[in-house]
């Protein structure tokens, strides 16, 4: 396989730690992200999984683990500048398509921050052609870049932070549920962009959503989360074809085709943790059930799961 | 089968500070008894709007409607006041909304506004009122509803505030339901068992209902009937199987195109519908989707199609059903889909206009 | 069926950049802001009035020949006459003159009010609120403990030490005039910088300085404008209700609350010593506060399409 670009070990991320309302937002998961990858990330809210993504573009201070980006650790102790050269490597693409423009700048001001941010050009002139360059990189043209964010449709507007993203060349991006709030017509818009931007600019994606379809479409491989852990990590066919775990299974019953032939008959599984009848001594960890297929589960499942 | 609503030629448009945006340009449509209808369409279609006037929702002003009639019950929606209105909203028509949490009264207790209704409406007393909402909730599958009736919506997880939201809007046996993307904020496996629940609850009371949504999925498992919006109009309508195995408008082949299919492991682009949804401040002249759709005719960028009858119960609105249009290979993912369905007549009819 | 040419019946595709045009006149969010002030008549009123108000008070009081501090005792107590328009007072000061030259210091002190709402107030409960945690505790303490101080209590102390001038009016505003202002941006900071928009120029690298002067303050401004002109009518009120207590300025300094002191124990032979000072007082606080209201229904998020 490819070069590990980055690499998340142990990763844990709790809120009001010591205090009777702790939160285990993400607790103790590690996967690896290959260069040139689409990882997705796909569970129910609350989950984590956009904790998770928070935690490793740092906008979090994670409460313990690794993040290594290219073998350097991101959590580590850093100089601002180690910093800045960092937040030009990754970049996000977030959900809310109406909350994450600020009402009060222009489009060109809004694309043209990271280029402001980092001096990435010496004059005005060459600050619009960037801009214009980006617009026209996502769909969008230069009227566009005088106007204010509540004059787009949702769309547009996630093709604008997309465009934000880019401008600072980054290597890996991190989407939030970048399509969860728009239109199916439009999803496809977007998904289609990104895999466009992927094929021309080598760019790595964790992807998070809570749409299996999508993410099934757009991921090389997928990551499972259920209450701050991940439960199975597969090939996204393999995951599709095969799942192990049984919340992935109840996940993947749960999703609605668009054929109401298929709709009539289907049968979904509930998931119930009490389901695993764990002990208390037996070890819980992501194992290898067949290759690059990964489950969290006990040994005893795990021989039960590797006869399958 | 008995009609309990008929829409006809409704017109709704709202007043903004860039002109006057046409929200709903000349729907029609009609819903029997004990049937679900589901309305598509991508935001700004609509469809919300449409659903929002039957119940007399809009704010008015800005809305306005501006032409059209809504029977419901033999009588004219659009002519009534709202006082009128008051003694049919909760009672003869009831509404789900998207996010559960902004629905609910936040200072109320659960059972207190499942109770509120039933006193006013019902004219229940007190103490059976509590014991009917202790049946609703128990209907609508809140387990140990003695107790849940008296706490508070923060007491509530999402899913189980949806159903206490149907629990109210089922309160006074309406016998329309609008539920307005009464899934989308949900996740999947929650959003399942709520449609589990409305399709058990209509099997139990035949209750009609207009079930709202842009997710095709959720189409494919609640409706009877499907309406596509687009641009303020019914574009294509009909029974579950003619929209999914026979489309024939290219905004409905469109919407199914751009769904990935979990079989298929082709990494190919998704056939998107390019473009914007136009403002409909100034709708454009012919066919709205006309800009957007690659089976464009020359004709639709001049004059709006037309509906077409395609069976009894199959209509859709485009020029490519007339008789001279060319014949067009819908794009693969629909190709797949099609089935020939033996209630098509032989060759689509045009409806005359004024019918 | 209807006629129609053959070859309107080509298929002829999409017309892509027709549909990302954008057809509606760009409106930026001030914009906005002024055209639903605009149709808020009492509002546009008060604006005027105001406009009217610091026009004379610039240039009223060259109006007349007189000086503000001028006495003639032979002219005093005079009743409002083409000579003196409203009337003089008892050492024979023209009443017209010294009302405009108070409406300056009245305007001063309320601009000095607000400014240092902005630069304090905005500061402190920017920072308190972007910083959160520990430094947000013990600001806004901080902050609770100064208004728990009695202000009237303050001022007299002030007075006291420093002597009754204007300076040690606007030292006692700037005391604790901010405070309110500080808590209304800790609110709308807390509330904002969750926001995506926050975030992505985070991971894009934005310092502070520029998430709070690029993000945070921008879209606070509502908020921040609405209480900077409530707070410019309470310290104008408070201006002449201190003077009026006779904790104002010294004479011969003019300001409303001090005129309508003076013109209190005249009130029932010369009226017109205590009505036009107090008049003025009520139109502008009225004035002021109309805008005010104006401004926060046109900035309402509510409102917005």
């Amino acid at each position: 396989m490819a070069e590990k670009l980055l690499e998340i070990k142990n990763l844990k991320q709790h809120f009001n730690v010591g205090k009777p309302n702790m939160v285990k937002a993400v607790d103790g998961i590690s996967f690896d992200i290959y260069k040139g990858e689409t990882l997705g990330l796909v569970g129910e809210s609350g989950c984590g999984k956009s904790t998770t993504g928070r935690s490793i573009i740092r906008l979090y201070d994670a409460t313990d683990g690794q993040v290594n980006y290219d073998g350097v650790n991101v959590h580590g102790k850093k100089s601002a500048k180690d910093l800045k050269a960092f937040n030009r490597k990754m970049q996000m693409i977030f959900q809310d398509p109406y909350a994450s423009l600020n009402p009060r700048m222009t489009v060109a001001d809004i694309i043209a921050e990271g280029i402001d941010i980092h001096g990435l050009v010496k004059t005005k002139k060459e600050r619009m052609e960037r801009v214009y360059e980006l617009l026209e990189t996502v769909g969008l043209n230069k009227e566009h870049a005088n106007r204010y964010p509540h004059e787009f449709s949702g769309g547009q507007r996630q093709r604008i932070g997309i465009a934000r993203a880019l401008a600072v060349d980054p290597e890996f991006i991190i989407a939030d549920e970048p399509i969860s709030a728009l239109d199916v017509s439009i999803q496809a818009q977007v998904v289609n962009l990104m895999k466009k931007l992927q094929r021309e600019k080598g760019l790595t994606y964790l992807f998070i959503a809570h749409d299996l379809s999508m993410v099934k479409y757009i991921s090389d491989r997928i990551g499972v989360m259920y209450f701050g852990k991940l439960v199975e990590l597969a090939p996204a066919n393999e995951l599709y074809n095969n799942p192990i775990h049984p919340y992935t299974q109840s996940l993947l019953s749960a999703i609605p085709l668009p054929d109401p032939e298929s709709e009539r008959t289907r049968q979904r599984k509930a998931y119930d943790p009490a389901v695993h009848q764990y002990s208390d001594d037996e070890q819980l960890e992501m194992r290898e059930v067949s290759p690059g297929h990964f489950v969290y589960c006990s040994e005893k499942e795990f021989k039960q799961y590797s006869v399958k | 089968m008995e009609k309990i609503l008929e829409v006809k030629d409704l017109k709704v448009s709202f007043q903004t500070y860039g002109g006057q945006v046409q929200a709903v340009r000349g729907v029609s449509f009609d819903l029997h008894k004990g049937e679900t209808l589901a309305i598509v369409g991508e935001s700004g279609s609509g469809k919300s709007v449409t659903a929002q006037t039957l119940m007399k929702l809009i704010p008015m002003p800005p809305g306005k409607i501006t032409g059209g009639q809504i029977m419901f019950n033999g009588e004219d929606i659009v002519k009534k006041t709202d006082k009128a209105m008051e003694k049919i909203r909760g009672k003869e028509m009831s509404m789900i909304f998207q996010d559960p949490m902004t629905s609910l009264n936040p200072t109320m207790k659960i059972g207190t506004q499942i109770m509120e209704g039933l006193i006013k409406h019902q004219k229940m007393a007190k103490a059976d009122a509590k014991k009917r909402a202790i049946e609703l909730l128990k209907l609508v599958g809140i387990p140990m509803p003695e107790r849940r009736v008296n706490q508070y919506p923060h007491e509530f997880s999402g899913g189980m505030r949806q159903r206490a939201m149907i629990a109210i809007a089922l309160a006074a046996d309406p016998k329309l339901l609008i539920a307005d993307e009464p899934t989308t904020a949900l996740d999947v496996t929650i959003q399942a068992q709520i449609l589990e629940l409305m399709k058990a609850l209509q099997g139990k009371l035949d209750t009609s209902i207009i079930f709202i949504t842009h997710d095709l999925g959720v189409v494919a498992n609640v409706a009877d009937r499907v309406a596509v919006m687009y641009a303020g109009q019914i574009v294509e309508i009909g029974t579950v199987d003619e929209i999914f195995y026979d489309p024939r408008h290219p905004y409905t082949w469109g919407l199914l195109a751009s769904m990935p299919s979990l079989e298929n492991n082709d990494h190919d682009e998704l056939a998107a519908i390019p473009g914007t949804p136009p403002d409909l401040t100034n709708p454009p002249v012919g066919d709205a989707f006309a800009a957007r759709n690659k089976y464009a005719l020359a004709i639709d960028y001049e004059e709006e199609p037309p509906m077409f009858q395609i069976s009894e119960t199959h209509f859709a609105k485009t020029w490519l059903l007339h008789p001279d249009a060319p014949n067009v290979e819908p794009p693969e993912a629909v190709q797949k889909r099609i089935r020939s369905l033996s209630s098509n007549f032989e060759k689509p009819v045009l409806v005359k206009e004024g019918k | 069926m209807m006629q129609i040419p053959n070859d309107k019946f080509k298929v002829v595709g999409t017309h892509l950049s027709d549909t990302e045009k954008i057809s509606k006149p760009s409106l930026s969010f001030w914009k906005d802001v002024f055209i639903r002030f605009r149709k808020n008549k009492l509002a546009v009123f008060g604006l005027i009035l105001l406009a009217i108000l610091i026009f004379m008070a610039i240039f009223g009081p060259y109006m007349t020949e007189y000086d503000y501090k001028m006495t003639d005792l032979t002219n005093k107590n005079q009743a409002p006459s083409a000579e003196h328009w409203f009337g003089t007072d008892d050492l024979g000061r023209d009443v017209f003159t010294r009302t405009w030259e108070g409406a300056r210091i009245s305007i001063f002190i309320g601009v000095a009010a607000a400014l240092i709402d902005l630069f304090i107030g905005v500061a402190w409960g920017g920072i308190a609120g972007y910083k959160g945690g520990r430094t947000d505790e013990l600001m806004m303490r901080g902050a609770d403990i100064l208004s728990g101080i009695p202000y009237l209590l303050l001022v007299i102390l002030l007075m006291v030490v420093l002597g009754q001038s204007l300076g040690t009016m606007i030292i006692a505003m700037t005391i604790t005039g901010w405070i309110n202002m500080s808590r209304i941006v800790r609110g709308q900071v807390l509330m904002l910088k969750s926001q995506e928009y926050v975030l992505a120029s985070k991971t894009l690298g934005a310092s502070t300085s520029r998430i709070m002067s690029k993000h945070l303050i921008p879209n606070s401004m509502g908020p921040i404008l609405v209480t900077m002109t409530l707070t410019v009518p309470s310290a104008i009120f408070t201006e002449a209700y201190l003077g009026f207590l006779g904790l104002g300025l010294t004479p011969p300094l003019a300001s409303w609350g001090t005129m309508a002191n003076d013109g209190l124990p005249a009130l029932r032979y010369y009226p017109w010593r205590l009505f036009f000072p107090a008049t003025f007082i009520c139109l502008t606080i009225f004035a002021f506060n109309v805008v005010g209201d104006g401004l926060r229904d046109a900035l309402d998020p509510r409102m917005r399409k």
